[in-house]
């Protein structure tokens, strides 16, 4: 309960400040505080080692399409170990962490966040010998964090889980594209119902591993910011054919898998 | 609960008396955006012997007021019903300024959760686009709910209101006088505005051919002019969504990525539709993530 009045509090001065900056330029003013609540007493290095892409402007904050990609080796003696995705103005501005290894083949991502109000989008790249890279971009979007306007409870509750996995068919490299859809409708636990006044509880996806032939080869803390029904792409590395298997889990803790197979000519 | 009352100046809205007892105030088209000024659906009220029913209430309490004071206008019968389309704000936010009128507030089964899960969001985004406008503006919850069909009498004058399928939003309601035939099909029906997509795209194909079977002389619409021939304008309807559906569908199945389907899916329609790069880029970004599950 203390928690979730920490983040409404949080939601109501977002508001007012969003209010201030209206519809002018984006606005980067939060990153100072963000930073030092996630990486306290780190130096981020400011670069291009990352690179992102997103719209400038949104359609929807509901389902806000964004794809980053770190270049940097990912062998066994220097690799992109995390990247952290930080949507400033968001009520719960920690939206995922994606954790990476010499398996992955590479750190990159392409995924759908949502986003309360236009915001800076903080990308930052952890390397295995502890150095920090950062990049940002300025999105204008609004009003995704509420949660979808429709949307059967029940049948959202019973269909929560189910997930769709393909791998691209590409014969030219050893790092594969993986692509998972899950249905989820990722509840915030910011909507308050307005008879009760009690909040719908947070139900949402937390954590996605996958592995191929026993090995991880990506792993992911997801929160709040992810959008409904999580679409994640990303690469892993198989030089032979095997079996690529994906478990995830809810808030509540509840897991379900699924696989597919992998063929490597 | 402190009410509000409204102003007693506050001037009538511009009506047209599209059938006997039946007025209808055209909203200009716009969007929801820095430039809303509360006032862009089609909202009215039909008049019977005994009482009067209010179609939405428009964008904020000051459209409220004023379609309020444009039935005193015309009747000094109570109003007894306030009858909600669906959950968007353009349509609901004037609800506040007939609740000192203790109506029957009726909308779809599916409204009074939706309204109450979303209200913070709604008067949030409210807030946010009218600033001082929205003044007391605020949720009202249905009293009273449509699961499927029900009948409202003013005296001597039936309304048939009807709950329809995850469409245009997951809250739609249409109402018919049954007296002069006129229907009122909320924004399950656009005319000359882009249609709008917030619910199932499937759905609202299948509802566009429900729609057909309604008897209708006359058919007011959430957005743009009432028409003497609704499947006429339901057909053009049709023609956007299903071209919405096809190449959203196609763009999935040759792996051409959401960003670039915004940019290219339906533009064939373009010409057909006000605010059409706006409202169909948005429709793209809500029917691309549903029809990746097909």
């Amino acid at each position: 309960m203390k928690q979730k009045l920490m983040i409404l509090g949080l939601m109501s001065s977002v508001l007012i400040s969003f209010q201030q900056i209206g519809h002018a330029e984006v606005v980067d003013k939060y990153w100072g505080t963000l930073k030092q609540t996630y990486f306290a007493n780190k130096t981020l290095e400011e670069n291009n080692a990352i690179s992102i892409k997103a719209p400038l402007r949104a359609e929807s904050g509901a389902q806000v399409p964004f794809e980053f990609s770190v270049q940097y080796p990912q062998d066994q003696s220097q690799y992109i170990k995390s990247v952290t995705i930080i949507a400033d103005t968001n009520p719960v501005p920690l939206t995922a962490v994606y954790h990476f290894s010499p398996d992955s083949g590479k750190a990159a991502i392409n995924t759908r966040i949502r986003m309360e109000s236009d915001a800076y989008i903080h990308v930052v790249a952890e390397t295995s010998d502890g150095r920090f890279f950062m990049n940002k971009v300025p999105i204008r979007a609004a009003g995704g964090c509420g949660g979808s306007i429709g949307g059967d409870e029940s049948l959202a509750r019973q269909s929560a889980g189910k997930m769709k996995l393909s791998v691209k068919e590409d014969n030219t490299s050893a790092i594969k594209q993986a692509h998972l859809l899950i249905k989820h409708p990722m509840y915030t636990g910011l909507q308050q119902d307005l008879v009760s006044l009690g909040y719908r509880p947070a139900f949402f996806i937390n954590k996605i591993v996958a592995t191929f032939e026993g090995k991880t080869v990506f792993d992911a803390d997801t929160y709040i910011g992810v959008s409904e029904d999580p679409n994640i792409q990303f690469p892993f590395k198989a030089d032979k054919s095997g079996t690529l298997t994906v478990v995830i889990q809810d808030n509540e803790g509840k897991s379900f898998t699924t696989s597919t197979e992998v063929k490597v000519n | 609960m402190a009410l509000v009352t409204g102003p007693v100046s506050a001037t009538p809205l511009p009506m047209n008396k599209i059938a006997e007892g039946v007025y209808v105030h055209i909203g200009t088209h716009g969007d929801f955006d820095k430039d809303y000024h509360g006032d862009m659906a089609n909202i009215g009220f039909i008049v019977g012997t005994s009482s009067v029913a209010i179609v939405d209430t428009g964008g904020s309490y000051k459209v409220g007021t004023e379609l309020r004071e444009a039935v005193r206008a015309v009747t000094d019968l109570p109003i007894r019903y306030v009858i909600n389309t669906h959950i968007h704000p353009d349509h609901i936010f004037g609800n506040a300024a007939f609740a000192q009128d203790k109506p029957e507030f009726i909308g779809h089964h599916n409204l009074p959760s939706t309204l109450s899960l979303n209200h913070e969001s709604l008067m949030r985004a409210l807030l946010d686009v009218l600033g001082p406008d929205a003044n007391g503006s605020e949720i009202i919850l249905p009293t009273k709910v449509v699961d499927n069909v029900m009948e409202v009498d003013l005296g001597n004058r039936k309304l048939h209101l009807q709950a329809w399928p995850k469409s245009h939003t997951n809250t739609d309601l249409t109402v018919l006088d049954e007296k002069t035939q006129t229907f009122w099909t909320g924004d399950l029906l656009f005319i000359t505005k882009t249609p709008s997509l917030d619910g199932d795209l499937k759905g609202w194909i299948s509802v566009n051919e429900g729609l057909k079977a309604v008897p209708a002389k006359m058919t007011v619409p959430g957005h743009g002019d009432p028409t003497k021939d609704k499947n006429g304008m339901l057909d053009r309807q049709g023609a956007y969504l299903n071209l919405l559906l096809k190449d959203v569908r196609e763009a999935i199945k040759n792996g051409v990525d959401m960003q670039k389907t915004i940019d290219t899916a339906a533009q064939a329609e373009k010409p057909n539709w006000v605010f059409f790069d706006l409202i169909n880029r948005r429709n793209i970004n809500h029917a691309y993530p549903q029809l990746e599950w097909e």
